[in-house]
């Protein structure tokens, strides 16, 4: 019984969770947000959105000059 | 432990960067201008006050009496990420200013790990409610502190004559150590 309590709270936890995920993306940015430029230059974390636009934002500046 | 001790504890005396290295990942990488600081400082204290008393109340409401502590882990990473999802939804449909402030920083807060450590460190210890409550607005007004700190020093080098080899995030961690030295002095004060 304390196992199936056990895998019921995670799958319900994985479940919230995916849906808010979903969610999110699927809700637009409100407008005047969409062109927010990130400021995080050392934080390592490969899957940010952030760090991608950060990334991004950088090519564009290094190829302008 | 009274209250207001447990507030100074968490903030100045256990810091949870200079004195647990815990959140260095914001605190070197949203700490270059002040502005972004204190975004990143108010959204942490939101989120983990309310991440950690969520999380207590999943802990004493639900794992205790189904006897599954050992769950702990897994259902506040979980329980954290989809608080964060839920705020940052929310802010999107209602308020458009808030979430220009704050918005950019909440993907962060999911990976910041202070968040979990706080909701850990209140079961770990046995906090009472009030104890979480005054705990999770004290550690994480510590971090803002500290990234308010950081952040002006940082502004401040812009402006000078630095080494070329020690540019950037070098000097930038040096900082860290000599401030993390100089807050280590208070450490026999509670």
């Amino acid at each position: 019984m304390q196992a199936f309590f056990a895998i019921l709270i995670a799958a319900v936890l994985v479940g919230l969770n995916a849906f808010l995920y979903i969610r999110n993306r699927q809700t637009p940015v409100p407008e005047g947000c969409e062109d927010i430029k990130p400021d995080c230059a050392a934080c390592g974390i490969g899957d940010c959105a952030l760090r991608k636009k950060f990334m991004e934002m950088k090519e564009e500046e290094n190829g302008n000059r | 432990m009274n209250l207001f001790t447990l507030f100074i504890s968490g903030m100045l005396i256990n810091n949870i960067i200079l004195s647990k290295f815990i959140g260095m990942c914001p605190f070197m990488g949203v700490s270059t201008k002040m502005e972004s600081a204190v975004g990143m400082g108010l959204a942490v204290i939101f989120v983990v006050f309310c991440a950690s008393v969520l999380s207590w109340g999943l802990y004493y409401g639900v794992l205790v009496p189904l006897e599954l502590e050992y769950m702990k882990l897994i259902t506040f990473i979980l329980l954290i990420a989809a608080f964060v999802q839920f705020v940052e939804l929310f802010i999107k449909k209602n308020s458009p200013s808030l979430y220009k402030q704050l918005g950019i920083y909440l993907p962060l807060i999911t990976t910041n790990c202070a968040v979990l450590y706080v909701a850990l460190d209140n079961i770990t210890q046995k906090y009472s409610l009030i104890e979480t409550i005054v705990n999770s607005i004290g550690v994480p007004a510590g971090f803002m502190l500290m990234l308010c700190i950081f952040s002006t020093i940082r502004e401040r080098l812009r402006g000078n004559d630095v080494p070329k080899a020690f540019e950037g995030n070098p000097i930038a961690f040096i900082i860290a150590a000599i401030m993390a030295i100089a807050f280590s002095s208070l450490s026999g004060l509670v």
